[in-house]
């Protein structure tokens, strides 16, 4: 479970976020939506350790991210935004890495590997070096580093930016699949669709703020719309940088 | 706190080993571990070549000589002292000017004349000046000639009975005291140079591209996610980067000692008394400055704002540790306690005595190694502290 409250960030003069707040339950996708900008990916950062907030609390399942950043780190698994690979190595190397790292012990590594490879399809690809795969493989192998450790949370920047029409499909089963092993799942997309057909609950962010939460459905109720994208429209005034 | 520590071991365990199964795979860092340490050596061979070669007065002195029908007896006193006495070219200047020969002597038909009449008898050398490889030969034929010269005038002057004494006012008797050992040591002084050197050179690479490369290629965040603490990644990088540094550093003196038993030190009345005791101290001595290398250029890397601005401050940095070398050399210092705590400085005149010969004490070597190794702690604790910088961590823009 994923909690975040009054939370407020600014860079210099720039609010980047000002006092969100939302809570992303296990067993549920939970999907932060707003255009570019809207202060989604520093409110990861805030939740994974690698941001300080200037006011609030973030805490997952329990413990507090700033306070012990390594505990929250090891119940948690982590698309960054940016998840640059190493291209020299193979993709087996990479999620070793990751398992050494969380101080695995090399069966437990080793078995984690089997089921990530045939999770991700990665039967192919698993002893390749990373340089020359595709935009498609190299997601796997960086979705592969968030699960190595098996966590409890996961929280995806973007996770089908760039993606094409397959690897989107692939990237929507895989997360459902992680919320029906139990797991807390949350997301920012700007793309509504995406987030539309995924999320039990979502999470609407807009110049720094949340300014909407709850379940599709009960969206629609708010806005009074049938339709979840006129909802969406209404909710955040404008319908600008949302796709 | 047992279960952390085993933790941490673990994670620099895994850090290092990732850099250096990803260093091993990369030609830079390879070039620059395995290419640096051959070009010293190979640098001092290809020099000690050329010096024996024009030094070499061992070889016969081979000597074309036109007219040597008119002057017989310089020719058979020149083949007494082992001159191979040859045919001339057809054409002596074009063949100098083309290096076809180094000299060619030639003696004038009025040679004869001009000796019986008692007038100074001319024999002309044809050489080019601006050639090297010639002016020994130039410089053996001219002393021999100027040798007959003396010898035929003494024996005119002690014909008429006049002492040959008269025509010698000073005497010019040459005492030279250099060893052969300290012109060897003079040559061999850029030796500690280069190894300081090469323990930045060494790991300089790695170094940049485990800390301002990583942050390129997007890779830092990803790494960072993971519950490991900014001193366990520090430390594996370093060890890794020190590795490449080390081994450098000791290729460079294994290469070195190689290429030193193909060079004609003899030839060149140089002797180098670098046995396996010498060898194993400078090891000892240079080895901790990889240590401090690597960390400094760690430090200097991750504070860069991108990779080519990490590898512009790295490479100037390298000038740095050579200035106490490039220094010493104009102006010698006699070693005092306090120069043992400055890297670089302290390696120089270690390697420097024991090169020489020179005792060398524990403490010295244990102060420069403590010295080097507890500032390149420090350093690796203020990188970790630059890693928990946001702006060091996302970059500044």
């Amino acid at each position: 479970m994923i909690e975040v409250r009054g939370l407020e960030r600014r860079f210099g003069e720039v609010v980047a976020v000002d006092g969100v707040s939302f809570t992303a339950g296990d067993g549920r996708i939970t999907g932060l939506l707003g255009p570019n900008g809207a202060g989604k990916t520093t409110t990861l950062r805030t939740l994974y350790g690698l941001l300080r907030p200037d006011a609030g609390a973030v805490a997952v399942d329990g413990v507090d991210a700033v306070a012990d950043p390594l505990a929250v780190q090891r119940l948690i698994g982590v698309l960054p935004d940016a998840h640059g690979l190493y291209v020299r190595l193979t993709a087996r190397e990479h999620l070793r890495y990751v398992g050494e790292l969380h101080a695995l012990d090399a069966a437990t590594i080793a078995s984690s590997i089997e089921r990530l490879v045939s999770l991700l399809d990665m039967s192919e690809i698993i002893d390749r070096r990373v340089e020359g795969f595709s935009t498609g493989e190299r997601m796997k192998v960086a979705v592969g580093r968030a699960l190595v450790h098996d966590p409890p949370n996961l929280l995806l920047d973007e996770p089908t930016s760039g993606l094409d029409v397959m690897s989107t499909r692939a990237m929507r089963t895989l997360i459902r699949e992680l919320k029906d092993e139990g797991k807390c799942v949350l997301f920012s997309s700007h793309v509504m669709q995406e987030v539309s057909a995924l999320c039990d609950d979502i999470v609407i962010i807009a110049r720094g703020r949340a300014i909407a939460h709850g379940t599709p459905a009960e969206l629609c109720q708010r806005a009074g719309e049938e339709d979840l994208e006129e909802a969406f429209v209404r909710i955040i005034g404008t319908d600008e940088g949302l796709q | 706190m047992n279960r952390r520590r085993r933790e941490f071991g673990a994670q620099v365990r895994a850090v290092c080993r990732k850099e250096l199964s990803d260093a091993l795979r990369d030609r830079r860092s390879l070039l620059s571990a395995l290419l640096y340490p051959l070009i010293m050596p190979l640098m001092v061979a290809v020099m000690f070549g050329a010096m024996s070669r024009v030094l070499s007065s061992d070889r016969p002195l081979e000597a074309p000589v036109a007219g040597r029908e008119h002057a017989p007896n310089l020719v058979a006193w020149l083949e007494e002292r082992g001159v191979v006495v040859e045919d001339p070219p057809a054409d002596p200047e074009a063949a100098v000017r083309d290096g076809d020969v180094d000299l060619v002597l030639i003696i004038d038909e009025e040679y004869g004349e001009q000796f019986r009449s008692v007038q100074p008898a001319v024999v002309r050398i044809v050489h080019d000046s601006s050639r090297t490889a010639s002016e020994t030969s130039v410089r053996r034929v001219r002393n021999l000639l100027r040798g007959y010269s003396s010898q035929v005038a003494v024996l005119r002057l002690i014909a008429r009975g006049v002492s040959p004494g008269v025509i010698q006012a000073v005497r010019v008797d040459d005492l030279d005291l250099a060893t052969p050992a300290q012109s060897a040591a003079r040559i061999f002084a850029m030796l500690p140079m280069f190894l300081i050197m090469v323990a930045f050179v060494g790991g300089m690479h790695v170094a940049i591209d485990t800390t301002a490369g990583e942050r390129e290629r997007q890779s830092l965040e990803p790494l960072l996610v993971n519950p490991v603490s900014r001193a366990a990644l520090t430390t594996g990088k370093w060890i890794a980067t020190c590795l490449f540094g080390l081994v450098a550093t000791l290729l460079t003196l294994v290469v070195f000692v190689l290429m030193m038993r193909f060079v004609p030190l003899e030839e060149l009345g140089m002797q180098l008394g670098l046995g396996t005791r010498q060898l194993l101290l400078m090891s000892i001595a240079v080895a901790p400055l990889a240590l401090f290398a690597s960390a400094v250029q760690m430090f200097v890397a991750t504070f860069a704002r991108s990779f080519k601005e990490a590898q512009t401050y790295v490479s100037l940095l390298i000038f740095v540790p050579i200035v106490p070398s490039v220094a010493l050399q104009i102006y010698p210092l006699q070693p005092t306690g306090w120069m043992m705590l400055v890297p670089a400085l302290s390696h120089h005149l270690l390697l420097v005595d024991v090169m020489g010969g020179e005792p060398v004490t524990a403490l010295s070597l244990l102060t420069s190694a403590v010295a080097a190794t507890l500032l390149a702690v420090l350093l690796l604790f203020l990188t970790s502290r630059l890693l928990q910088q946001e702006k060091i961590v996302f970059g500044r823009g």
